[in-house]
């Protein structure tokens, strides 16, 4: 399965947003698994279940809205723009989960220190730069 | 016996060990110490019921006969809080990462197969532990962290991922959760996650040395963007505790080997009582 070891690095996500947003551009707001699987075949072989796999995750993810087309199928359209979703997604990771989904990422270097916490760190870095100075050059 | 040790284990060992600062120094060995306590006390909590009754059997107490019932529940209740509670934090977070790994690799921009770079402007780093592991920066964060800097970081990201250090931060959230909740350590878990974090600082300060670290630590701690008003996430306190702990030197040489004779003892402890009533069975 070609497509399989093509998605691992997940480029397929973001190349099914990135058609999504390209349909919606050119008037196309909600759009069905098949103008994306089409939109995307160009010179690849990838098959449709895949597509439409990878557009439930976006979808559960949040990053498309499914809704009840005139047939059967699905059809899908962004949450947003790409800095949109961008912005509220770290918002939301950043803020709006409790702490065990924030753990879930390991987050550890965000900080909304204040003056006097970043005061604190100033003087604990000069003590290393102090003590380390001479095996390092600096940032000069 | 068996259970007091239990007991001991789970609420009195962490509580002292989380007091001993210097075995920072010595992540990797403190690591170890405290998987050994917390496995000690598994086994002790697990086993201590069915022994007791055991001994009063042996002990000539007629009625042993019809309390090893309730004692087997008690072991089975203990085991099953165990796995129900392992099971739960275990599908949550995989759930969590798998979400937010589809979130990361749709809106960012691939650097290479792991690091994935958000168009935001508050500085960020962290790391998606699992099987297509990933580490998220932002915009924000290459524009604030020099070359250096920036390799540090990565360099403290990837040690995290490529030594798995979510299993032993779920293993011992796990446990955590399972304890009775008047028997909770919370400062236990809270050593463990600072000292997960040493770890992966020593591995950058292998790379680096440790003043670009000390720095990245500093600019990223201090460099929110207006437009999103963080709650509380950072943890500026252990982020001061890994700044001071750069300037220090390793611990003591002789501090590992003391630790891992701690270890292997406090481990020793309940499996060598299990023993003696084992033995005592068959004679
Ligand atoms: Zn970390």
């Amino acid at each position: 399965m070609p497509t399989k070891t093509i998605n691992k690095l997940g480029e397929l996500e973001r190349a099914v947003m990135d058609q999504v947003w390209a349909l919606g551009e050119s008037g196309e707001p909600s759009v069905s698994v098949r103008q994306v699987h089409e939109g995307l075949l160009r010179g690849r072989d990838l098959a449709y279940t895949t597509v439409m796999t990878v557009m439930g995750r976006l979808a559960d993810a949040g990053l498309l809205v499914k809704e009840r087309g005139s047939g059967r199928a699905y059809l899908y359209a962004a949450a947003g723009t790409r800095e949109e979703l961008t912005a509220s997604s770290m918002l939301g990771q950043l803020q709006g989960l409790p702490s065990a989904d924030r753990r879930a990422a390991m987050l550890h270097f965000l900080g909304d220190a204040t003056a006097e916490e970043i005061a604190d760190l100033k003087a604990a870095l000069a003590e290393v730069e102090k003590r380390h100075g001479r095996s390092n050059g600096g940032r000069s | 016996m068996l259970a007091a040790l239990a007991v001991v284990l789970t609420a009195v060992a962490p509580r002292a060990m989380a007091r001993q600062e210097v075995f920072r120094r010595s992540p990797r060995a403190a690591l170890l110490g405290w998987q050994a306590v917390s496995l000690a006390a598994v086994v002790s909590a697990v086993s201590a019921a069915p022994l007791a009754v055991h001994a009063l059997a042996l002990g000539g107490a007629g009625w042993a006969a019809w309390a090893a019932v309730p004692a087997l529940a008690f072991s089975g209740l203990v085991l099953g809080r165990l796995l129900w509670s392992g099971h739960l934090v275990g599908t949550r977070l995989r759930a969590a990462r798998r979400e937010h790994r589809v979130l990361v690799d749709a809106l960012g921009e691939a650097v290479d197969d792991e690091v994935r770079v958000l168009a935001h402007p508050t500085p960020t780093a962290y790391c998606l532990p699992g099987l297509r592991r990933r580490v998220v920066l932002t915009e924000g964060t290459l524009r604030a962290l020099p070359g250096e800097e920036l390799d540090a970081v990565l360099a403290h990201e990837r040690a995290h991922l490529r030594a798995r250090h979510d299993l032993v931060l779920e293993f011992f959230t796990v446990l955590h959760q399972s304890a009775p909740s008047r028997l909770q350590a919370p400062e236990a878990l809270r050593e463990v996650r600072l000292l997960v974090e040493v770890l992966a600082d020593r591995a950058a300060r292998r790379r680096t040395g440790p003043v670009p670290l000390a720095r990245a630590l500093v600019a990223l701690a201090g460099a929110s963007h207006p437009e999103t008003a963080l709650a509380a996430t950072a943890d500026v306190s252990a982020t001061r505790t890994r700044m001071a702990l750069l300037a220090e030197d390793d611990a003591p040489g002789w501090l590992a080997p003391v630790v891992y004779a701690f270890a292997a003892g406090v481990l020793a402890a309940p499996l060598a009582l299990l023993g003696l009533a084992l033995g005592s069975m068959g004679a």
